[in-house]
Formats: C-alpha cells, sequence, structure tokens
C-alpha cells in the first residue's frame, strides 16, 4: 500500500494555515532585525562575541554588518573549474560490502579561446582500509557510511579540483568551485571519536587546502563554495548580541536565559530570521556584502590557517552564501575573483552556477542507476559462484506478494 | 568501385535493414539535406540523408534561451563553450544500396550496418559513381520518408555536380523518377525543377 495521500491532504493543508498565521509575526521579526542592523555596530557585537557564551553560532564580524560591494570587473578570460559528487552509500542488504563515489568535473575556459571539459569518476571501494578509519594508537573503528561517507565525499571533491587546478597550465585566473560548504558539518559535535575528525581533517581535508593555497601562491586562484538558499544565521544571530536585543554585558545564554521557555528570551524577538533575508533586504543585484567568518567549532578546533570566511551574494535570482578560505579573503585580487566569477556563472546559469550545475549533472546517480549498481555487483558475485544472499527484509520489500 | 576516402563525419547509433542514424562527431557538422553516405562495417551500405536533427544529449534537459545579452547567436556557444559537449547532431539516413566484391548494388544490404560504423560522406568519384545509374533512385523514391521529394531533389543536386554531363544526367533521372512514380508527372516535373543546377 502506498501512501495515503488523502489522510495526509488535510494535514498540509493544516500546516500552509499555520505557517500563514505565522507569517505576520516572521515579518515582525524581520522588520526588527533590520532595524537593529541599522543601527548596530559590528565592533561593539564583536567584542560582547568575544566575551559571550552562546547557544547559536554567531558570526565573527570582520567588516562592516551592513557593507554593500559591487561586483568588480570580471578578467577578459578566467577559467571556473568545479567538482561534484554523487555516492551509493554502503548497504547492508546487498550481498558485498562497498560504496561507490562517483565525482563530476568540470573545466570551462572563457575568453579568445573558449573551451570546456566535463566528465565524471566513478570509483568503487571495497578494500578493508577504504571501509573503516582506524585509530592507530587504540585499534579502534569507525565505520565509513552515513553522513560520515558524505564528509569523505566532500574532501574527495576537494582532492579532484585540486588535481583539476593543478592540470590548468597557465596563469588564467581560475575560480575553483565546490557545491555547498567548506565547513565538514557532519563531524562537529559529540557523534564522532576525536581520531575520526583526525583522519578526515588532519590526513585528509587540511593536505588537500594546503596544495590548493599553494598553487594560489604561484597563480590566480580562488577557491568557493557555493551555498544555494542558504538557512545560516550567522549574522542575524550578531545582531541577537546587540545591546538592544540582548541585555547583558557579555551573554551567557544558559545562564542568563537558560530557565525561559523558548520564544522567550529578550534575543527571540528576531528569532527565525535567516541572513539571507536581511541581507535580501540589503543587496542590490550583483552585490556581496562584507566578509564574516564562521565561528564553527569544528573550523576554529581544527581547520587552523584555512579558517572559514563568508559572505553574501546577490546573484540576481537568489541570496547565496559564499564560503572562502582565509587566504580567498584576505586577498582583494581573489576575493574580486570569486565575486565577479560568480555573477557571471549564475548569469549563465539561470541563478546557478553554471560549471557547479554541470559537474552535478556529471556525478548524478539515478534511482535506475542504483538498481542496476545492485545487477551488476550481483551478477559479478554469481560470476566468481560467491553467494548472492541478501536479507529477507530487502527481499520482502522487493518481491511483492500476497 | 573504389570506396572513397575517408570524409568520416559521425558513427552509427542506431540501425535497420532499410536506415540508420548516426551521431554527428561535431555539433551542426551532419551532411546536409540530401547527401550521399556510406558507413562501414562488413556490409558497407549507402544512404541518403533525409532529417538532421540536433537536441540536448540528456533528454530530460530541454534547452532554454541564453542569448538575450549576446550579441550574436556565435557568442552564445562562446560565452558557453560547454554546449559543445551537451547537445549533439544526429542525421538519418535511408539506405539506397550497399557495396560488395562486385561492386556497387543498389537494393538493401544483407544485414544492416553494425551500432558504431563510422560514416562517411560520399564526394567527388565515388558519388559520381554511385549516382552513374539511375537505379540509384529506386529505393530512395520508394522509401515513403517525410518530405520525400525534398529529399530526392537535394540528392539529385549533389548528384548532378558530380556528373560529366549534367543535362543527361538529369534527363536519365526524370525518366527513372516518372517510372517509379508513375501517374504523377507533376511531382517528377517539381522534383527535377529543383534539382537542376
Amino acid at each position: 500500500m502506498s501512501l495515503d495521500l488523502h489522510k495526509i491532504a488535510g494535514q498540509i493543508a493544516d500546516m500552509a494555515a499555520g505557517l500563514g498565521e505565522r507569517r505576520a509575526e516572521r515579518d515582525a521579526h524581520l522588520s526588527l532585525a533590520l532595524d537593529t542592523l541599522s543601527t548596530a555596530q559590528s565592533d561593539v557585537i564583536e567584542e560582547k562575541r568575544a566575551l559571550s557564551r552562546t547557544t547559536f553560532l554567531v558570526a565573527g564580524l570582520r567588516g562592516s554588518l551592513t557593507g554593500r560591494h559591487p561586483s568588480p570587473a570580471l578578467p577578459p578570460a578566467y577559467a571556473a573549474l568545479a567538482v561534484d559528487g554523487s555516492h551509493i552509500d554502503v548497504d547492508r542488504h546487498l550481498a558485498a560490502r562497498c560504496y561507490l563515489i562517483n565525482l563530476g568535473t568540470v573545466h570551462i575556459r572563457y575568453g579568445e579561446q573558449p573551451v570546456a571539459e566535463l566528465g565524471s569518476e566513478p570509483r568503487l571501494f571495497t578494500d578493508e582500509q577504504d571501509m573503516y578509519l582506524r585509530d592507530p594508537g587504540s585499534g579502534r573503528t569507525q565505520a565509513l557510511e552515513g553522513s560520515l561517507l558524505g564528509a569523505l565525499r566532500a574532501v574527495e571533491e576537494l582532492r579532484t579540483l585540486a588535481a583539476l587546478a593543478e592540470q590548468s597550465p597557465d596563469n588564467t585566473p581560475t575560480l575553483a568551485l565546490i557545491d555547498g560548504s567548506l565547513i565538514l558539518w557532519s563531524l562537529a559535535g559529540q557523534a564522532y571519536q576525536d581520531f575520526v575528525r583526525r583522519a578526515l581533517i588532519d590526513d585528509m581535508f587540511l593536505p588537500v587546502m594546503d596544495r590548493l593555497r599553494e598553487l594560489a601562491r604561484s597563480r590566480p586562484l580562488a577557491l568557493a563554495a557555493y551555498v544555494s538558499l542558504p538557512r545560516s544565521a550567522d549574522v542575524v544571530n550578531a545582531l541577537r548580541l546587540d545591546n538592544r536585543r540582548c541585555p547583558y554585558e557579555a551573554a551567557n545564554c544558559d545562564m542568563h536565559c537558560g530557565s525561559l521557555a523558548l520564544g522567550q528570551r529578550p534575543c527571540d524577538a528576531i528569532a527565525g530570521v535567516m541572513d539571507r533575508d536581511i541581507f535580501g533586504e540589503l543587496l542590490g543585484g550583483g552585490e556581496r556584502s562584507d566578509v564574516f567568518a564562521t565561528t564553527s567549532s569544528i573550523v576554529e578546533r581544527y581547520y587552523g590557517e584555512h579558517e572559514v570566511h563568508f559572505y553574501y551574494l546577490n546573484s540576481g535570482e537568489e541570496i547565496a552564501r559564499v564560503e572562502i578560505p582565509a587566504w580567498v579573503a584576505d586577498s582583494t585580487e581573489l576575493l574580486s575573483l570569486t565575486h565577479a566569477g560568480l555573477i557571471d556563472q549564475c548569469r549563465k546559469g539561470h541563478g546557478y552556477p553554471v560549471a557547479i550545475s554541470e559537474a552535478h549533472e556529471q556525478a548524478v546517480v539515478t534511482g535506475g542507476d542504483r538498481e542496476e549498481f545492485r545487477v551488476m555487483v550481483e551478477a559479478a558475485l554469481g560470476t566468481q559462484r560467491l553467494p548472492v544472499y541478501t536479507s529477507l527484509k530487502d527481499r520482502s520489500k522487493r518481491v511483492k506478494w500476497l | 568501385m573504389a570506396l572513397g576516402g575517408d570524409a568520416r563525419v559521425g558513427e552509427v547509433v542506431e540501425s535497420s535493414s532499410t536506415g540508420f542514424v548516426s551521431q554527428s562527431y561535431r555539433l551542426y557538422g551532419a551532411p546536409h539535406l540530401g547527401a550521399l553516405v556510406r558507413t562501414g562495417g562488413p556490409c558497407p551500405a549507402y544512404g541518403v540523408v533525409h532529417e538532421v536533427a540536433t537536441r540536448g544529449i540528456d533528454p530530460s534537459r530541454r534547452p532554454t534561451a541564453r542569448g538575450e545579452g549576446e550579441a550574436s547567436e556565435e557568442d552564445v556557444y562562446r560565452s558557453n563553450p560547454q554546449l559543445e559537449h551537451l547537445l549533439r547532431t544526429d542525421f538519418r539516413a535511408v539506405i539506397v544500396g550497399h557495396a560488395s566484391e562486385g561492386g556497387t548494388l543498389y537494393h538493401l544490404p544483407p544485414s544492416p550496418p553494425p551500432i558504431y560504423a563510422f560514416v562517411h560522406v560520399c564526394v567527388a568519384d565515388e558519388l559520381s559513381a554511385f549516382s552513374a545509374s539511375t537505379d540509384c533512385l529506386r529505393l530512395l523514391a520508394g522509401s515513403g520518408i517525410a518530405a520525400l521529394e525534398e529529399v530526392v531533389a537535394a540528392f539529385l543536386r549533389h548528384a548532378v555536380a558530380a556528373q560529366p554531363d549534367p543535362q543527361a544526367f538529369l534527363a536519365g533521372a526524370g525518366r527513372q523518377l516518372a517510372a517509379l512514380i508513375p501517374g504523377d508527372f507533376r511531382t517528377v516535373e517539381s522534383i527535377l525543377l529543383r534539382a537542376a543546377p
């Protein structure tokens, strides 16, 4: 029996009605956030942030909260590199333990001699050392699957991007792009032991970032991660620290407001507003905000010199969040390249960077592909006269019976 | 008849006893309507191009307008070089004969060209030799393809340019068409008018 849509229709209508009722409250919060933004002093907030202990992520303020920058001139010739990935996760119902990562690559050169190269590289991981991260000290292991495999894929995307950049032979300004965030969010929190973070960040992620930064020392290469429809509120959370929203000299959310119900804290007057809401009001088409710093614990503790910065960009179609490493944020030339390049990429891609879009198209693994992959694995096992077993649960899903 | 030089333009991607579809190596690089092409394979087939189509490689992605801010159509491609990899040009040919050890035969080959068979455009001597016999029109005229008259006229325009005596060639072609399309003088006349150099 499939989903009973008749039964869910009423619940959907209730949800829409609830959202409609909360719309006025959300508008009031946005209006207050914009009012706070117009008078907030970033240096005062930044000083307060350093003294505060908040339960929410607050942007580090390097410049003005209301800074607006028009798109700089695009170099007459530039290259856009992009890598995006898809994966087939470990499936415990499959007869063989393995996972697949498919990376789509794009290299487009614009200018007098425009040319493009598109490709994809699927790779199957089956070896024991590929299936687990191992702590050399204690011998403890962590299976590479689920969100951890997502983090590994993100690192592999960057590694491939670095290889693409190394193969680019000349000094053409080059914008190296990935989809999503530079922050390996799945490693934040207490979900994994420290050796997992060391393996993925220290041993894999940071060396790739080092390679990219090293390349950028000898050629104009800018790395940027593009987040479409961002749900982040780091800047709005900085406004929560404004003295008009938070009456305490140094905020300590748990101590001052821990006993208050959700929505009752003074700063909740601007709750629910996202950064894209305020920058949607602030930024004109093609403009970017000032650069902010993420204060994510995973970045502050583990990223070292590759601290992640970000800005918001009005691509002409939406407010996007652009994440860049510190060595891009600190270079006027590279920062401008990300800004002008992304505006051009979005113009060519109907609102989304065309190089990332095409990398995604190269990487995508469809539902049909997944089923075909499964059939190929089982056929290969059968050829080797290996047992092709599966769980009864999986069999019951695939074989419909009465 | 000796097979012609290597004016290779594409590969067979769909094949049947009466026709084949080829993917052009270059975007918009298909032979013209009415051109004579020859496949590779064990029974090289001759075909006349009767349809050329350019579309997105991925059928789920429809091309959308990109040129509003561009000065020319060329600029659209210059600004979006990836399009060369995302669009493809295919051409469809109706089989009008095949090559055998004994020479050119103006009937269907015993087996269709294999998928991935190379496709060459026949020019000059090969076109002249193939069209030297008006039998070359028999399969084409009876093929039932869309826009048949236009395709026959286009084929004759190519062929007549390769013939040493164009007038005699057209006269012979006219007689053959009158036999193949009996009782439809107007159609035959219309084709010949469009085929004249």
